[in-house]
This record gives C-alpha cells, structure tokens and sequence, in this order.
C-alpha cells in the first residue's frame, strides 16, 4: 500500500495498527476452518457409517448415518457464509499491515511476498469453499437425495487438498503474526523501543 | 525439566515451527458457537434435524477441547510470559480448564436429553448453551489478548526477553 496513506491513518490509530484493541480476521479463521474441516470429516463419517455402526452401538450412542451428512452438509454452509466475512476483514486488515522488513520468514519468504500470497490464497480459498458448497448442495438435493450414501468419494479427496492448501494458507497467515509482527501491539511497542510491561499493564 | 524432554526450541521459544494450540482451538470455538447457533434456529423453526448437527458438534468439541489443554499448557509453559501478561494467561489457563468440565458436562447433558427424546430440546438447556457461548467468548477474547496484544511466541516478543530487555 501506499506508505503515506497509511502512515496518515496510523496516527489515529493503536500500537497494533488498527482502530480496535485485538484483530478480527484471526478470529473469524477459527469459524472458516473449523466448519469447513469438521464439515468434511462428518460426511466421512457418513460414507463410512457401515464400518463404524457397531463402535457407536458399543458405545450406547444412537447413530443414524443422514445426521452425519446432516453435519456434513450444514458445517460446509455455515464455512462459505463465514468466510466471505473472513476475506472481507482480512483485506482489511492486510491493507493495513506494516511488517517487520528486511527478514525472511521459516519458509524463506520476505513480508510483501507473504502478505501478497496470503491475500491471493485467501480469495482463492473462499471460491473452493463456495464451490465445494454448490456441489455438496447438488448432491443432498438433486443427485443423491434418494441415495443412502449421500457424498462422492471425489467430493471428500477434493476436501482434504482444500485443507491441505489450508495449511499452506494459514501458515503464512501465522508467518505473519508470528514473525513479520503485523499487528502485534508488543512487537510494535519494542520497535518503537518501547517497553511493554509498562504500557500494557 | 520439559526442555530436556523437547528438541531444541526455535526463534518462537518452540520445539514445533509454530504454535498449534490456536489451530487446535479451531474445533472448540467453531464447533461451540455453531452447536449454539443450530440449537436457537433448531428451536425456533422447529427443525429437529439441527438438533442433530448441534450435539454432533458438541460431540466434536469434547474431544477437542482436552487436545487443546495439553497443546496449551505445553505452549503456556514455553511462552516466556513477562510480568504484564502473567496475569492474563493465568486467568486463560484457569477458565481454559474450567471450561473443559463445562463443556464436558453439557455435551453429557445433552447425551441424555437426545437419549430421552431427541426431537425435544429444553429451554433450560439454551440457557445453558447462551452461557457457554459467553464463556467461550470470553476466552478467546484473552486468548486474542495474549497472542496479539502480549505477542506471547512471536519472534519480536521471545527476542526481546531472551535478550533480557523484557522481563
């Protein structure tokens, strides 16, 4: 970004760069990733069921196999909605973002490339997630209602490289808290060679 | 004693590349949150099937919650927490534990309710959900704090401690 322009900005803002206390891209992750993974291993479950009918019975926990494509189904929904509000935070908060320069993160990427990377993989994540919506969609309604194992083997191989590029994804994101110290307020205070235990106390 | 047990420790005070109690933490928050959401929506639209999604995630979240305690208490005990984000991870720590016995217990709760009849789903138990989600709010919220406000892990932040500028 512009550095003036964000330099005007940040005289109003925090320590951490931004108008509020605490980041809310971060937060809106843990809903993006954890409905999207659990909504993928409930339909495992599903497709599974035959195998597993006789561990839920020992267990004396009722088990129908159309609650776990339930699961499967309405996690994926509930991920693709979440997620345009995570993107959405995300470019705002990386428009903001003033990383620490001149360092290569573990994976031996300099901030703007990981920023860059992070931002690109992060639209793109939000078109397979709605995609794998669309077509997991297909599937309750149109294709398999009448089926008892309602999910493709291919829909569940294309789930686990989504998180596989999850992964990927959110290490950089990591990369950049944890390294780069993008809106860290302790990090920032040290740089500005301040210390935290007074200003943060 | 637990950094004889650990390979080396990098640059974020780790024997991991990074911290993974916040990825593990992914399958508490979503899963309890959204238990929360299905039931309300479960309730008022009268669509049983929610109920279903909502103790299945609950289900989930039991199991995750005790894997997100050890990976915390391994990650609270290497973060080389200075003396203004003492107190904050104290309290993490306390309602972290507090939480798994809740959590724990609803979810058996709910155990009986689905065993009695899993179409009917009592009021007092929403209630309890509202007061769990509160609860997770919350904690996430000193999470938040002692991963973006305290920097607990971060390479900035276990620099400036080893190099003993910050105490």
């Amino acid at each position: 970004m512009n550095y003036e322009l964000i330099e005007q900005l940040r005289s109003q803002y925090g320590a951490n760069g931004l108008p509020y206390a605490i980041p809310i891209h971060p937060n809106l992750v843990h809903l993006t990733l954890g409905l999207f993974i659990i909504g993928i291993a409930f339909d495992v479950v599903g497709v599974l069921f035959p195998l597993e009918k006789s561990v839920f019975k020992f267990l004396a926990i009722p088990a129908t196999r159309t609650n776990f494509f339930d699961v499967g189904w309405y996690n994926m929904l509930a991920s693709a909605i979440i997620t345009f509000f995570t993107v959405a935070t995300g470019f705002y908060e990386i428009m903001l973002a003033y990383p620490i320069n001149g360092i290569k993160s573990a994976w031996g990427l300099g901030a703007l490339e990981t920023m860059l990377w992070h931002g690109v993989g992060g639209v793109v994540l939000l078109t397979l997630i709605v995609g794998m919506t669309v077509w997991r969609g297909f599937q309750r309604y149109l294709w398999r209602s009448d089926r008892a194992r309602q999910v493709q083997w291919s829909y569940l191989a294309v789930g686990f490289l989504i998180m596989f590029l999850m992964f990927l994804h959110g290490t950089l994101g990591a990369h950049m808290a944890g390294e780069f110290g993008v809106h860290n307020t302790a990090g920032n205070l040290l740089r500005l060679g301040k210390d935290p235990n007074v200003f943060l106390n | 004693m637990l950094e004889n047990l650990l390979p080396p420790l990098n640059e974020h005070n780790l024997p991991y590349p990074d911290t993974i109690h916040p990825i593990v933490v992914h399958f508490v928050i979503a899963m309890v949150l959204f238990a929360f959401l299905c039931d309300v929506i479960g309730y008022f639209t009268k669509n049983h099937r929610l109920y279903e999604v909502s103790w299945w995630n609950m289900f989930f979240a039991t199991i995750s919650i005790f894997i997100a305690i050890i990976f915390g208490q391994i990650e609270a005990g290497l973060s080389l927490a200075y003396y203004a984000a003492q107190p904050v991870l104290n309290l993490h720590t306390l309602l972290g534990w507090s939480l798994s016995g809740i959590v724990a217990g609803i979810t058996g709760w709910r155990y009986v309710i689905r065993l009695q009849d899993p179409q009917k789903l009592p009021f007092a138990y929403l209630i309890a959900g509202l007061l769990l989600t509160l609860l997770v709010l919350y904690q996430v919220y000193l999470g938040d704090n002692l991963v973006w406000v305290y920097g607990l892990h971060t390479v900035p932040v276990v620099e400036a401690i080893k190099e003993g500028t910050l105490q």
